[in-house]
């Protein structure tokens, strides 16, 4: 299991209805990019901060792995704002306001990072997949989704598992043998893949497989509560922006 | 090339969602009529649908030193076609998203329109075209491959240049800046993707005919030369 999904099987928001939380992961997200970054986006930025690591209980440690990849696509991102091209001053110089923009971009993209992380570390794919049926998605969409989530896990540890032993056939010590090795993991994971789809298959077909793959859903109820605690806690970040947007501009 | 979360202006992140929507809604009947009309696809297609997204996990070496991942849009494309592609590489794209937090829900329109749209039909259609002038079946593997990673980067330089125009020369200054900066890894991994992706498809030439045949990708009872060596060996 991949380390945010195991994380949210085990948060302390794991009951919630997936729509409780995504009104306020979502939700921050969307201020984050709709507000403006100073002091909009900085203030969400706290607010979600705040939140995953008290309510949420999402360990730091945890949130700061998963974070740093996000951040650091943030930063490559925002360092072509700092140059401009062409005018007076040469092909290639400094942009004038581009420390600014690049600051701004920073925030936005670092504040609804963590927006959808709050989302992510405490909702399991498989309490969001099945209803996904519910929000208008057809439901061979979602089969297919289910199979390719479950499936990928088996797939990743037969990936890890074919790695380690051409590691220990010296398959990564040169670069003609890693590529062999790439390759060999690539058409490994196809050959797998296909074979454990037959196996299902022939299994489901013993089962009076109608082409329907129910699953049990974990029951949850949508509190009217949280997410009206959410929507007040929105609402009042976008407040507090224009409030201080002025006097701290 | 996954372009992170909140990183597009609102405007900018709904319009690539409603460029993508066509191609995804179109892909989604695809599939949902081979499901009725084949229950059993279901778990085929999520087989390709992990495979897709397995294929995104592996560590690529590249030139420069560095490593990154392929993007699997061409091989995808090759052998589940590229309406069927939308789809699988929507819900990987969601998975990523949602599970590494590699790109975004702000940016899934914007992601799926560079990744699951416009490189899959580049390469399928280089692919296509090039197999019908009988072109061997590895070369034209690794042009499907090769322009579907590069088609892929040039759009997510036209749609970060869209949403953050150079303050001197505009799109067009904006363009150069970020394609000339992603050139320097992505040129490199395109044609790293396009040897990988010969290299994957000569294995699977050798261990997986039947399921090739099956997706169409080899002619039932013809073979080319390259698979007729393959066979050999």
């Amino acid at each position: 299991m991949l380390p945010i999904d195991a994380a949210a099987h085990s948060s302390r928001w794991r009951r919630r209805h997936p729509v409780d939380k995504a009104v306020l992961g979502l939700g921050l997200t969307v201020l984050a990019i709709s507000l403006p970054p100073w002091p909009g986006a900085a203030l969400v930025l706290v607010a979600a901060l705040s939140l995953l690591l008290g309510p949420a209980g999402v360990p730091g440690r945890r949130l700061w792995r998963a974070y740093r990849v996000p951040l650091g696509f943030c930063v490559t991102g925002a360092l072509p704002l700092l140059v401009q091209v062409g005018g007076p001053e040469g092909f290639v110089s400094l942009a004038g306001d581009g420390p600014v923009r690049a600051g701004e971009l920073l925030l936005r993209t670092s504040a609804a990072s963590l927006g959808v992380l709050l989302f992510a570390f405490t909702t399991p794919m498989s309490d969001l997949l099945p209803r996904l049926v519910q929000a208008g998605v057809p439901a061979p969409v979602v089969d297919v989704a289910l199979v390719t989530y479950r499936m990928s896990f088996l797939l990743l540890d037969s990936v890890r598992r074919v790695r380690d032993a051409q590691a220990a056939r010296l398959g990564h010590t040169g670069r003609a043998a890693e590529w062999r090795s790439l390759a060999g993991l690539g058409a490994t994971a196809f050959v797998r893949a296909f074979d454990r789809a037959a196996r299902l298959q022939a299994g489901l077909a013993g089962r009076g497989y109608d082409g329907t793959l129910r699953v049990l859903v974990p029951e949850a109820r949508v509190s009217v509560r949280f997410t009206t605690a959410s929507c007040a806690l929105l609402a009042a970040l976008a407040v507090l922006t224009f409030v201080l947007e002025r006097p701290l501009t | 090339m996954h372009i992170a979360e909140g990183f597009l202006p609102p405007a900018h992140a709904v319009a690539w969602g409603v460029a993508s929507a066509p191609f995804v809604v179109h892909g989604v009947r695809s599939l949902t009529r081979e499901v009725r009309e084949h229950p059993e696809s279901t778990l085929l297609l999520g087989a390709s649908g992990a495979f897709t997204f397995v294929l995104s996990a592996l560590k690529l070496p590249s030139v420069t030193g560095s490593c990154s991942h392929p993007t699997g849009t061409g091989l995808g494309a090759i052998l589940f076609r590229p309406p069927i592609m939308a789809v699988l590489g929507t819900i990987t794209l969601l998975f990523q998203a949602l599970l590494l937090a590699h790109g975004g829900l702000t940016t899934l329109g914007a992601n799926v329109f560079s990744m699951a749209i416009v490189g899959p039909w580049a390469g399928y259609a280089v692919y296509k075209v090039l197999r019908r002038y009988d072109v061997p079946l590895m070369a034209a593997v690794f042009c499907g491959a090769f322009v579907a990673d590069l088609s892929t980067y040039c759009v997510t330089s036209v749609q970060l240049a869209l949403a953050f125009p150079d303050p001197g020369s505009g799109f067009l200054g904006a363009l150069g800046k970020f394609a000339s900066i992603f050139a320097v890894t992505q040129i490199p991994l395109a044609v790293s993707e396009g040897l990988l992706t010969v290299l994957v498809m000569r294995l699977l030439v050798q261990s997986s005919k039947g399921e090739l045949t099956r997706l169409g990708v080899l002619l039932a009872g013809k073979r080319s030369r390259t698979e007729t060596e393959a066979v050999a060996r």
